[in-house]
């Protein structure tokens, strides 16, 4: 790619003669440069796991946050500019808030996944009196996990604005290898146990450091039962040092 | 010129009182305004007479208060009077004024003219100004032949071969001015009323139910109650009785009757 | 009017003069609906009138909005018409951006929202909904004009609303009553004509036609009866 750099690579929304947008494909390449994530569906729900990569050894790690609740049946995980995900993860908040005012029901993992795609293209010069609301594309990807009335899934979101759902997804450094392995470890059958140790197995493989219940975060959205209507909805949490820990002495 | 100068009338209408309306208008004061006469009444001449018409329905704001009331009013024996307004009114003077013509007839001996009960009402109407909330349609016939009128609650009056009243006054009289014509036989002279009735009954939500008629001509009345029936209720679906003791009795006690043993004895001198 | 502003101008006491503008009016007509347990019945009489005036002796205004819910819509027609193209906008929308029908529920909700986004110059109708909830049974939900609902088992607004409701009561709540008959479509739809029949009798602003939307699991009927015309 960088052997066509040309002058097409300077304005975001400038197509090249080959017909791409280098600031997005370079958005996209921002993101190999982040901390490993990784999502994986299952029958029994969704597992998240990010890599907490501590740049200083004075670092509070649990400071560091990369996967955030969007709303009570919807997480996200993300890699790459992480501070960029804020505008997303608001956008994705009030979308979801929204959803509910408006029509009393939970919004849809792939309708608020859409939702935050909506804002990844709009960078660039204002056309008709139209306020431009960012001056570049994202750096940043999201694997957004949740659970609906098609069930528990898992999408993952790009710099471009493109959306996909995967059974299993590693985004980050170390996403490449992740992936491989996920794509030979994983099978349709799999619990939300092992999916858990799965997860923390692929990461372990790619993470420079050694893996502990410090430098990881675990999230999952399975399914439970409303206390009011006794009907079944998502539910999404962290899991407590320890509960990762016991996930982490299942890895050897 | 002097003030109390009186500058003779020049004929055409005056406006003397119009900047002083004005400003009592500006100030709060609230003019008698028109009532709504939820009724549809008319009559028309033919050659043999006269016919009355009213539909029978009696409203209390949007409520049907009364779905077969009379509207056709005795006055005296050559003469019937359909009144639209409040009920009460329409009663009152109707009733008042047929008993004055009834003296009249005892003390002059003659039968009754319909200028008589015409002026009577009129003069009645006027005195009160429009606080009797009646408008009527007065049809009847003496010596003069047949003779129609309307009075207004204010107290003007027409005479005219073919009148309506009420707020079904406009839908009537649509129907009276596409087929009136001099000289009618009975027959369709009772088919137009019925007609002109029946257009304020199904036009004018104030009017409804049943067409009465009143045939007056120079040999008597033919006083036709429920000439037409176009509003006749459909069998309900289900019945609505309910068998005895379907309430839940919340508490009951039984007491027997007390007997008073010593006592005085009711003074009965 | 020249006469007037002439005679207003040589008059020695000047007042502001108020100017106003009405731009409510009520079109009259009953609505009902009454929710079963594995239906709904949704009515309303189609005559629209203005004062002693009748506009028109069919006018719908029942509509239905989607393969399991239908909207009654009473007080000013301009009104309703007006809100079931937003909601009928809406309910488009929502089928592209999250690929399913709406929910009576939602559907519910969202007109509550709509209704109450016109806080300060409300749409002047009075609304009843009535469709299937996500368990198949009846639901039926009515607001005010800008927005509170409340979900009823049966409810009846519009001109007759106070005729009837009581009616309601006592044969579909059958309150006060020890023996609760099954509340069977047959039975509903019976109650439901003669509901309107005897408002018609009593009322003047119901009359004309009765149009009933029968809701179940297999669709929506929709059936039309004449009522008396005076």
């Amino acid at each position: 790619m960088f052997l066509t750099r040309s002058e097409y690579d300077r304005g975001v929304n400038t197509f090249s003669p080959e017909g791409r947008l280098f600031q997005v494909e370079y958005a996209i390449e921002a993101i190999k440069l982040g901390s490993t994530a990784v999502g994986i569906q299952t029958s029994q729900g969704v597992v998240l796991a990010v890599e907490k990569r501590a740049t200083s050894t004075l670092l509070e790690p649990s400071s560091i946050e990369k996967i955030l609740e969007i709303d009570a049946h919807l997480g996200c995980a993300m890699s790459g500019l992480t501070a960029d995900s804020r505008t997303m993860i608001d956008h994705a908040r009030v979308e979801a808030q929204n959803h509910w005012f408006t029509y009393n029901e939970r919004i849809k993992v792939e309708s608020v996944t859409q939702a935050v795609c909506d804002l990844a293209l709009r960078f660039g010069e204002s056309a008709n009196s139209e306020e431009a609301l960012m001056s570049r594309p994202f750096g940043v990807a999201l694997l957004i996990a949740g659970i609906d009335e098609k069930g528990p899934q898992l999408f993952h979101t790009d710099p471009s604005g493109t959306f996909m759902r995967y059974d299993a997804k590693a985004i980050g450094s170390g996403s490449e290898g992740a992936q491989s392995e996920l794509q030979e470890q994983y099978h349709k059958s799999l619990t939300l146990e092992e999916a858990k140790v799965l997860s923390l197995k692929v990461l372990k493989q790619v993470m420079e450091e050694k893996l502990s219940s410090t430098n990881v975060q675990i999230a999952v959205v399975v399914p439970i039962t409303d206390d009011f209507t006794n009907k079944k909805k998502g539910g999404f949490s962290f899991l407590t040092e320890a509960e990762c820990q016991a996930v982490i002495d299942q890895l050897a | 010129m002097p003030i109390n100068e009186v500058k003779p009338a020049t004929g055409g209408f005056s406006f003397d009182n119009y900047a002083r309306n004005t400003m009592l208008n500006d100030k709060g004061f609230k003019a008698p305004g028109v009532i709504k006469t939820g009724t549809t009444i008319c009559g028309c001449l033919w050659k043999g007479g006269l016919v009355l018409g009213a539909d029978t329905r009696a409203t209390e704001g949007p409520i049907v208060a009364d779905k077969n009331c009379e509207k056709i009013h005795y006055l005296a024996p050559n003469m019937y009077c359909c009144g639209a307004g409040t009920a009460a009114d329409c009663d009152a003077t109707t009733g008042l004024i047929s008993s004055k013509l009834e003296l009249h007839r005892l003390h002059t001996g003659r039968q009754s003219r319909v200028v008589t009960a015409m002026t009577m009402l009129e003069q009645m109407l006027f005195k009160y100004q429009g606080h009797i909330g009646c408008a009527l349609v007065l049809g009847g016939v003496d010596i003069n032949g047949p003779q129609l009128y309307t009075i207004a609650p204010h107290g003007s009056t027409d005479k005219l071969p073919y009148v309506t009243m009420g707020s079904g006054s406009l839908a009537a009289m649509a129907i009276f001015e596409s087929r009136w014509k001099k000289d009618m036989e009975l027959e369709d002279a009772m088919e137009l009323v019925k007609d002109a009735i029946s257009a304020g009954i199904f036009n004018d939500l104030g009017s409804g139910s049943n067409v009465d008629l009143c045939v007056i001509t120079k040999d008597g009345v033919d006083y036709r109650r429920g000439y037409d029936r176009p509003n006749e209720r459909v069998q309900k679906e289900r019945s609505y009785k309910l068998k005895p003791g379907a309430s839940t009795v919340l508490t009951s006690s039984f007491r027997k009757y007390v007997e008073v043993l010593d006592g005085d004895a009711m003074d009965t001198s | 009017m020249q006469m007037y502003e002439e005679q207003k101008s040589s008059c020695p006491v000047k007042v502001p003069v108020e100017c106003r503008f009405s731009p409510y009016t009520d079109n009259g007509g009953t609505t009902l609906a009454i929710a079963g347990d594995d239906f709904c019945v949704i009515a309303g009489d189609t005559r629209q009138s203005e004062g002693y005036s009748i506009n028109s002796r069919y006018a719908p205004k029942v509509y239905q909005l989607s393969n399991g819910s239908v909207l009654a819509t009473g007080g000013m027609y301009a009104d309703g018409v007006t809100l079931v193209k937003m909601i009928e906008q809406r309910l488009e929308w929502y089928r592209h951006a999250h690929d399913k029908q709406m929910s009576s529920g939602a559907l519910a909700q969202m007109l509550s929202t709509i209704l109450y986004h016109k806080r300060m110059f409300p749409y002047y109708v009075w609304n009843t909904l009535g469709g299937l909830d996500e368990d198949g049974k009846g639901a039926v939900y009515s607001y005010d004009p800008v927005g509170s609902y409340e979900k009823q088992k049966w409810n009846c607004s519009g001109s007759a609303g106070h005729l009837i409701q009581p009616f309601l009561d006592n044969q579909i709540g059958f309150t006060h009553q020890k023996e609760k008959a099954p509340l069977t479509l047959e039975r509903v739809v019976q109650v439901t004509k003669d509901a309107f029949t005897s408002a018609t009798e009593r009322d003047i602003y119901t009359g004309d036609n009765l149009e009933m939307f029968l809701v179940t699991q297999n669709g929506i009927e929709k059936t039309r009866v004449e009522l008396k015309k005076d």
